[in-house]
């Protein structure tokens, strides 16, 4: 049917949402405590329509045949909605410089002319990255919505929060349907909008305002970098569009990640400006995503409400970063230099991430930190560049929107039954009276941690083989050499002002990173990762749900919902640990809106993984991304195997990890002072979060808020002083004849008769002369 | 030459506007009464009026003659929205003295207090009497008080 055709479908998933975020913009306070109404119907709309948009590209890309790689034919679909900017001869380069293929689109070759027109269609496309990723938006979006009604109930601004999530869902579904750099720009700005205003939900909270805007500072770093980067994109590859566009004229024009381009062996840019490109990529992508040295705002952003924090710092927005990478695999793929880069930070966060996390005391902030370690994962992934890489990184992303959703509605359940209290100290042995969060926080924790069935498990080790490939690539095959070696993908580099600079040291010395004892530490740092990981999930889990039975003051049994002005007076109760009430059998679970949910995501967190792995479905529906068809991506691709010995050192790194979480946590008082004794003066290193904070603090908050001081009162006594002085003019002249305004009408009149009178007397004097 | 253009007669009409036109600006600068000096303004635009009037005769144009009947009308106007001023004024102020007004001088001015009292006359007003005819109308007690207002 025509009117259901695919570029209709796609069009609906982020209209739904939006428009349910503008319903309930109006009708909020008509709808009251039914506000989540018309956002909930908006996104549960847009979910189903992803699912059949999964489904139909799917049937596209056909069903996977065995284990062997094959070549994949590339799935695409654009639907250009309208012209948002259009102007020819943007850009006129100045003479002399090399008039590249790259640079120029053919039809201005042909025309034998130098100038490139600028065009920003608003176009959505539909591939298996795409649909992959709107399905996850949208379902977790959905689950986070029902659970949030739960959670919100009661709150004064309820309306506004469902308006909020509403709007995220429409922003994050159009950031990854966007075909096009500049309109994945405005939509990364639109998440980290969404993001901001929902940290600083609670805004009358002085440390959810000032986590709001350390979040939306850290970003804009990021931001600054794709920004750069695409702008370097246009003048590199003359367009902005990911797809292919054919003129009036009939000509097509290659857009970077388009089929023409992909087709090309030689179609990027490698050197000095692809690897700049790149690299401000996985600076934008960093700050999105929470890497070092951009992370600092994530575990901050836990001020937020616990559904936003699992919708988007956990599920969500934080894979914009991945997304991002895995959309411009082609362009990294150009440069090996910078995704070993991008492997190196990916590995570094994730080990770092999960050391602070095994020390945080705050439930939420050792899911936060998780979720950066397990981000760190995917980028690790992701930088080997290879097939297995790309698809073992967003197989990752979707079992961690999973579990890791799970969790934090989880945590968000025990500390809306806990009375705001998160500190996992001041709660434990929670499984008796909260049964449901328990089991399924349970679950989330083994898939999380890696434990064999759960999902987890099977995307961490699809992440362990694809390191353990590059440093060890004889043991896999001779697939990597060629892709690492990069030979043919070294295009003369060209700098952007028109020199005719060749390949220059910046990209020798960090392609010169690429080399398999790289990617043998980062095997190494990943497998020591699994087991912290696999510590710190069981560790919480153990401090929160076993042991004897300890609830807060603060806390509400049934019947007590929706006392939410206990959500930032944790300190308030913090001396009164003491009285924790012992031994409570009442039954503190919390409502079914907030259970079902939890029970839902428990599914996909024990199922997916091994669903997917065993059917090879998800990587041989995302192989046929065109992205990841470019030749330099696609050779690489292997058989789909099941490494068993990788598996057993996954499993054993994870059992450590839980046995030590278990001696150091099972069953007794949760303080944790055993740990703190071993790890000595590291406990404080981890703890302080490796001073980041404090570094930033010192480097750059502290001078510029001097510089900013001394701004300050040049601008109070200079500027302000000059300004004041020049006012003070009029008044001193004034007040000279302040003196004759008397109020009596007579010496007005004769003032007005004395001044005809001059003006008389001054024309007759001229007359006379 | 036509007797009515006549130079002579121009300097007759313009001396009495001029007389007309300084009569009302003394009044207008010494007497403090609302309505009087709304009179004296009256008597300025007409001494106006006269000399216009008498240059357009001097020179056989009617212009001035025109704009002459628009002032007329124009003051008539104004005349009435002055008056409903002047009768707001007294109602706030219960006074026609301009003076009553000087609360609109500069903050830090001070008020201007008459120090020689114009004085009186008290001599009662005699108003000329008519033969009494018909009925005798009721006796008004509150008749004087009015009186004095006026």
């Amino acid at each position: 049917m025509q009117e259901f055709s695919p570029s209709t479908l796609l069009v609906l998933v982020p209209l739904l949402p939006l428009l349910g975020a503008i319903l309930t913009v109006l009708l909020g306070r008509t709808l009251g405590a039914k506000a989540h109404l018309p956002a909930m119907a908006g996104i549960a709309g847009a979910a189903i329509v992803a699912i059949a948009l999964l489904a139909a590209t799917a049937r596209d890309v056909g069903p996977a045949h065995g284990v062997h790689a094959e070549a994949v034919r590339p799935v695409e679909m654009i639907s250009t909605l309208w012209q948002w900017a259009s102007f020819d001869a943007a850009y006129t380069p100045p003479a002399g410089s090399p008039a590249t293929d790259a640079r120029l689109t053919p039809r201005e070759l042909a025309a034998g002319q130098d100038v490139r027109s600028f065009s920003l269609p608003v176009a959505l496309r539909l591939d298996p990255l795409t649909a992959t990723m709107l399905t996850i938006i949208t379902c977790v979006g959905l689950l986070v919505a029902i659970y949030s009604t739960g959670y919100m109930h009661g709150d004064p601004g309820y309306p506004r929060f469902f308006a909020l999530v509403a709007m995220f869902v429409f922003s994050m579904s159009m950031l990854v349907a966007a075909s096009n750099f500049l309109l994945v720009y405005v939509f990364w700005e639109a998440v980290g909008a969404c993001s901001y205003l929902l940290i600083g939900f609670w805004f009358t909270k002085p440390e959810a305002a000032r986590a709001a805007k350390k979040a939306f500072l850290v970003n804009r770093v990021g931001d600054f970098g794709l920004a750069i980067a695409v702008f370097l994109l246009w003048m590199t590859y003359g367009t902005l569009d990911f797809h292919d566009t054919i003129s009036s004229d009939g000509v097509i024009m290659p857009g970077i990640l388009g089929q023409t381009r992909l087709a090309d062996a030689a179609g990027y840019v490698g050197g000095a400006v692809g690897t700049a490109i790149c690299l401000l990529l996985l600076l934008a992508a960093c700050g999105k995503s929470a890497q070092l040295p951009l992370h600092v705002w994530l575990p901050d952003a836990m001020e937020g409400p616990t559904p936003a924090s699992a919708l988007i710092h956990a599920a969500t927005m934080v894979t914009a970063g991945i997304y991002l990478i895995t959309r411009s695999a082609p362009l990294f793929a150009a440069c090996p230099g910078a995704l070993t880069v991008v492997s190196i930070v990916g590995a570094t966060t994730a080990l770092v991430a999960a050391l602070i996390g095994t020390v945080q005391n705050d439930l939420k902030r050792v899911l936060a930190y998780s979720t950066i370690s397990q981000l760190g994962y995917m980028f690790a992934s992701l930088g080997t560049g290879t097939l297995l890489g790309f698809t073992a990184a967003i197989f990752h992303l979707l079992t961690h929107a999973c579990f890791k959703a799970l969790l934090f509605l989880g945590a968000g359940s025990v500390m809306h039954a806990m009375g705001g209290v998160i500190d996992m100290r001041r709660f434990g042995g929670l499984r008796r009276v909260m049964p449901i969060t328990a089991a399924t926080f349970l679950v989330g924790s083994a898939a999380l941690a890696g434990v064999a069935p759960f999902a987890g498990f099977f995307s961490k080790d699809e992440i362990l083989a694809a390191l353990h490939a590059k440093g060890w690539p004889a043991a896999h095959g001779d697939h990597h050499a060629t892709a690492t070696a990069g030979g043919p993908f070294h295009l003369a580099a060209f700098s952007s002002d028109g020199g005719h600079a060749a390949v220059t040291a910046p990209a020798v010395g960090l392609d010169a990173l690429d080399r398999p004892e790289t990617w043998q530490i980062l095997f190494w740092m990943s497998l020591v990762t699994a087991g912290l990981t696999a510590f710190y999930t069981f560790r919480a889990v153990f401090m929160t749900f076993t042991g004897p039975t300890r609830v807060p003051e603060g806390a509400h049994g049934h019947g007590g919902h929706g006392d939410h002005a206990g959500h930032g007076d944790h300190a308030d109760h913090a001396g009164h640990a003491g009285h924790d009430s012992h031994g409570s059998h009442e039954s503190y679970e919390s409502p079914s809106a907030m259970t079902w949910p939890l029970m839902i995501l428990a599914v996909p967190s024990a199922l997916v993984g091994w669903l997917l792995f065993s059917t090879n479905w998800l990587a041989h529906f995302l192989s046929a991304t065109p992205s990841l068809t470019a030749t330099a991506v696609a050779a690489t691709a292997t058989p789909h195997v099941f490494h068993m010995n990788l598996a057993i050192q996954g499993t054993l790194a994870a059992a450590i990890g839980i046995v030590i979480a278990a001696i150091g946590h099972l069953g007794r008082r949760s303080d944790g002072p055993q740990l703190e004794r071993f790890l000595g003066p590291l406990q404080t290193l981890f703890a302080n979060k490796f001073y980041f904070d404090q570094i930033y603090s010192a480097l750059i908050v502290r001078p510029l808020e001097a510089l900013a001081l001394v701004a300050a009162l040049f601008d109070r006594h200079v500027i302000d002083g000059t300004v004041d002085a020049i006012a003070g003019i009029p008044v001193a002249l004034g007040s000279l004849v302040r003196r004759s305004q008397s109020g009596l009408l007579q010496r007005y009149a004769l003032a007005g008769v004395m001044g005809v009178l001059a003006i008389v007397v001054l024309l007759a004097w001229q007359l006379r002369g | 030459m036509n007797p009515t253009q006549s130079l002579p007669l121009l300097q007759n009409a313009l001396t009495v506007g001029a007389i007309l036109f300084s009569l009302g600006l003394v009044g207008i600068l010494t007497r403090r009464n609302l309505i009087v000096m709304f009179l004296a303004a009256e008597m300025m635009l007409q001494g106006i009026s006269v000399s216009l009037v008498a240059w357009s005769r001097y020179h056989g144009d009617w212009g001035g003659h025109v704009l002459v009947i628009f002032v007329l009308t124009v003051a008539a106007c104004e005349a009435a929205v002055a008056l409903v001023f002047v009768l707001q004024a007294f109602s706030r102020t219960g006074r026609l003295d301009a003076a009553a007004w000087q609360s609109l001088r500069e903050a830090n001015v001070a008020r201007t207090v008459d120090h020689e009292l114009p004085s009186i006359d008290t001599v009662p007003l005699r108003f000329p009497t008519l033969t009494p005819a018909g009925v005798l109308p009721p006796d008004d007690e509150n008749e004087p008080l009015q009186r004095e207002h006026v």
